[in-house]
């Protein structure tokens, strides 16, 4: 009986029409305009890597330890050095990293001895070309560069 | 020369207007479809053209304006060019029947119920036509089950609107809306509640006629494309497009005219009401609207959107200050209600079609044929009878 008096004054289908009339709220609204509202990024996320370097006196902070290197499941990153005799340490020639193989694990960020290796915020990594993807020493340090646009 | 004017000057200038503003009216109640879909699945909808997309309905006028003109090679080139026309031209055609105001309005023909009902099985004609000569399957069978549902639930709508004619006694449009005065309740809710059901059973045939969602089967576009207007493109699917909405209107007007009270205030014979709802309400309507345009117009940081939300609450607050002058007001508060119901209706089909799944096509000729069309017999039975009684 109950069945059938909901059917005939059609109270699932007002039912629905709730619903959908009370998210109307302009507060849950979800969806943002992204080029120009940024979405706030969880404080733990894992983007773009950077090379950190020390803000006193400009140099890395990378000892080329190749820790990173190693710990790396995808094997992309390498690390070149060379002996800096007058000093007797190593010191970091060439740091590349393929983040087109990337998955962003962060074993790296975890393996690095001085956090010279860190992964960002920064989640725009998209670019024209394959090459593009694999960041150079000069990139990690300073970031990426994306094209300007203008419309 | 007075009644030369009356009786040629004006209908003549209403067509004319009617003709020109209700593109852009359909442009804008598309534009309020679209947002009013967002805010159902909370997203933000239009927000690139203009202030919040005020400005997309022009946008998108243009765009299908310039758009190719494409016929398919194996369609009937004549029917083709003739089916969005029809549609259109009946669709606009029953636009000059529907009692806007007390005096406005194209003609006020002693069987305008009748021309409506009869212009939108025309109206049909456009639909079917369109999918035949396109040569395409899929337009095929949209319009055939166009052709099947408007057929059935025509019936439906027919029941319930001959309901409403037994209580109004009269096909004249304003005739309905001055019974409804006379009989100081609106025709929904009279003979002791009675007549609420031919106006649901109206409200439901009226989506299934003007093919909106959940009745969309003869468009619908995860089975068919698009249906009926699959090979249409750029002007000509306009015009089906300003066809269907102007269905809309005109459904919508039919219900408010046959069943809301038409351009009448509600409770119309209650004196002490007069002030409230003649002035009070519609000056506070618009002057919310002006205000919530200002809010917007602060939080927008591009100039020329600025600038068109400035002029859109200087607008919508003359509109306000317009309804406290007595002289205006008395001209223009029968219009006000007339589309303030309609935009309801309106907003309860975009509801509509926010809330409820497709109907599969077994299920959509289910309803028709046993329930709508049975509880509309019956509903005109039973308040036929009671109106028997009550003489």
């Amino acid at each position: 009986m109950k069945k059938f008096l909901r059917a005939v004054f059609l109270v699932d289908l007002i039912e629905g029409l709730w619903v959908t009339f009370r998210n109307q709220k302009p507060s849950l609204i979800y969806t943002e305009q992204y080029p120009a509202e940024r979405p706030k990024v969880a404080e733990r996320y894992r983007g773009a890597p950077r090379l950190n370097i020390n803000p006193d006196n400009g140099e890395t902070l990378c000892i080329a330890c190749n820790l990173c290197a190693l710990a790396c499941p995808e094997r992309l990153i390498v690390v070149t050095s060379e002996r800096n005799e007058e000093t007797r340490r190593k010191e970091l020639t060439t740091f590349t990293y393929d983040t087109s193989r990337c998955m962003f694990c962060g074993l790296c960020e975890d393996a690095c001895p001085v956090d010279a290796l860190e992964l960002t915020q920064d989640f725009e990594l998209a670019t024209y070309t394959r090459e593009g993807q694999i960041w150079d020493r000069q990139m990690l340090e300073e970031g990426p560069r994306p094209t300007q646009y203008t419309h | 020369m007075e009644a030369l004017l009356a009786t040629y000057l004006k209908p003549l200038v209403m067509t004319a207007v009617i003709i020109l503003l209700f593109p852009l009216i359909a442009g804008y109640i598309t534009l309020a479809e679209r947002k009013v879909l967002a805010d159902f699945q909370v997203r933000l909808g239009l927000m690139r053209v203009g202030p919040y997309g005020f400005l997309q309905p022009i946008a998108d006028a243009v765009k299908l304006l310039l758009k190719e003109d494409i016929v398919p090679s194996a369609a009937d080139r004549w029917i083709f060019w003739l089916a969005p026309v029809l549609s259109t031209v009946t669709a606009l055609t029953a636009f000059s029947v529907l009692p806007l105001g007390p005096n406005l309005q194209v003609a006020d023909v002693n069987i305008g119920l009748l021309v409506i009902l009869s212009l939108s099985s025309v109206g049909i004609l456009g639909t079917i036509l369109g999918g035949w000569a396109s040569n395409s399957h899929y337009s095929l069978l949209g319009s055939l089950r166009s052709a099947a549902q408007m057929v059935s639930y025509e019936v439906a709508m027919g029941f319930a609107i001959v309901s409403g004619l037994m209580v109004a006694g009269t096909l004249s449009m304003q005739g309905i809306v001055k019974a409804q005065f006379d009989r100081q309740i609106w025709f929904a809710f009279s003979n002791y509640g009675l007549m609420f059901i031919p106006f649901v059973t109206y409200s439901i045939a009226a989506v299934a006629e003007t093919n909106r969602a959940p009745f969309d089967l003869p468009e619908a576009e995860s089975e068919l494309v698009a249906g009926f207007h699959t090979e249409y493109s750029g002007f000509r699917w306009a015009l089906y497009f300003l066809a269907e909405y102007a269905n809309m209107f005109v459904v919508s007007s039919i219900a408010v005219t046959l069943f809301l009270g038409g351009w009448l205030r509600p409770f119309a014979n209650i004196e002490a009401l007069r002030h409230p709802l003649d002035f009070a309400f519609p000056a506070g309507l618009f002057g919310l609207i002006g205000v919530g345009c200002a809010i917007g117009m602060r939080r927008r940081t591009v100039a020329v959107d600025k600038g068109i939300m400035a002029v859109l609450a200087m607008a919508m607050l003359g509109a306000a200050a317009a309804f406290l002058v007595p002289m205006i007001n008395a001209a223009i508060i029968g219009p006000f209600w007339f589309l303030f119901k309609v935009s309801v209706i309106l907003y309860c089909f975009i509801w509509y079609r926010g809330t409820f799944p497709r109907f599969r096509y077994d299920q959509l000729m289910r309803v028709g044929w046993k329930y709508m069309i049975p509880i509309g017999m019956g509903a005109l039975i039973v308040n036929g009878l009671v109106l028997l009684k009550a003489r």
